[in-house]
């Protein structure tokens, strides 16, 4: 099952809570995407905002042609643009096609915009989940590396490592738990 | 939040879920500050590690913007298949007529194929041509026959004269036996 597409058709038959789902994982992304566009962080936050607005009232027209992320991405992108525009600054000359949405972090321009310290932030952040993964047992680490750094889906990752879907998911989740313990440990963040 | 509901949220996270659990992740979230909060950090996690989370703080919209969006009304299925009526429209339209065009396109090839191969003598011979006098003149007479006739004897002559001419021009000259036929046709 395609879980956006299916959010997202209950979005369209009226649950506005899928909706909701939906922000709460494309949010960090999105908002990483109108930083490079929009320079201010609390800006940034106003255009993520408006831009997901957008994407809601423009959601029955959404057909499941491309991914839910890359239509969302193209508001976003859109957004940020039709922001500078009214602020009268100059967009970006470097236009980011949609395809190139999850390398458009390496973008030099964005680079730019990192301060220092948030830049040691992530570096850290970074550090201590990679760090995480290697204290893993290996079949979970092995689990996690290939759905996160290799893209695989669960069906791909049950082949390779021979075992069940089922097994799968619990180690995916267990290495999951464990950076998230490491990283509320290490950088002080909690419930 | 039990280790099920855990791995719920980590499923979903990887867009792995059953259409079945999606219900319960749903409610869950709906009703469970700390499960939102969960997803939030495995979701940024795996941003982290795909280079998305540029912000090194916990980003959270989803309130602001269901407070934006709690005087838009919630979407009916008859949005949607309005939206998707008008989206086929056009193909549904475009493919009807391509339809229509194809089949005039064959009956006119079959048509033209059919009278080329047709002999040039059994179309004057074998066909009854009826004549009919629209004007209803008494010039023209309304009859069964091989070929036309017309009640002066001067002009059937010449009409046939220049049957005869304009037969033996075309099939030397390559001129199409169908547009012979026009011609024979138009003469009438």
């Amino acid at each position: 099952m395609n879980v956006d597409l299916e959010l997202v058709q209950r979005v369209q038959a009226g649950d506005k809570k899928a909706f909701d789902v939906l922000i709460l994982k494309y949010q960090q992304r999105i908002v990483h995407v109108i930083t490079g566009f929009v320079h201010d962080p609390v800006e940034a936050l106003d255009v993520a905002q408006e831009a997901f607005i957008k994407a809601y009232r423009a959601i029955p027209n959404f057909r499941g042609d491309s991914a839910f992320y890359t239509w969302l991405y193209r508001i976003a992108i859109n957004t940020s643009k039709n922001h500078l525009t009214s602020r009268a600054r100059r967009p970006p000359a470097v236009d980011v096609d949609a395809m190139d949405a999850t390398n458009y972090h390496d973008a030099a321009e964005l680079k730019e915009f990192e301060t220092p310290e948030s830049s040691l932030i992530s570096d850290e952040l970074k550090q201590t989940i990679h760090q995480a993964i290697q204290d893993l047992p290996e079949d979970t680490a092995t689990a996690i590396k290939l759905r996160e750094l290799e893209g695989m889906s669960y069906e791909e990752i049950a082949q390779v490592m021979e075992c069940p879907i089922g097994t799968v998911r619990s180690r995916i989740f267990r290495a999951r738990d464990a950076i998230d313990k490491q990283i509320q440990a290490t950088m002080g963040e909690g419930e | 939040m039990t280790v099920n509901q855990n791995e719920l949220l980590s499923a979903l996270v990887d867009g792995e879920l059953q259409r079945s659990e999606l219900d319960d992740v749903l409610l869950l979230l709906d009703t469970n500050e700390q499960a939102r909060r969960q997803l939030q950090r495995y979701q940024r996690a795996s941003d982290v590690l795909h280079d998305h989370n540029l912000h090194h703080h916990q980003i959270d919209l989803s309130d602001r913007i269901s407070v934006a969006l709690q005087d838009e009304a919630a979407f009916t299925a008859t949005t949607v298949t309005d939206t998707s009526a008008q989206i086929i429209a056009f193909p549904t339209q475009f493919w009807k007529q391509a339809a229509s065009l194809a089949v005039a396109a064959s009956i006119g090839a079959l048509a033209v194929v059919g009278v080329m191969n047709q002999p040039q003598n059994q179309l004057v011979a074998n066909h009854q041509v009826a004549i009919v006098d629209m004007d209803a003149r008494p010039k023209l007479a309304v009859k069964t026959s091989e070929r036309w006739t017309v009640e002066e004897q001067e002009v059937e002559e010449r009409l046939n004269s220049y049957l005869v001419d304009h037969n033996e021009y075309a099939g030397a000259s390559g001129v199409f036996s169908y547009a012979r036929v026009v011609s024979y046709d138009m003469g009438q």
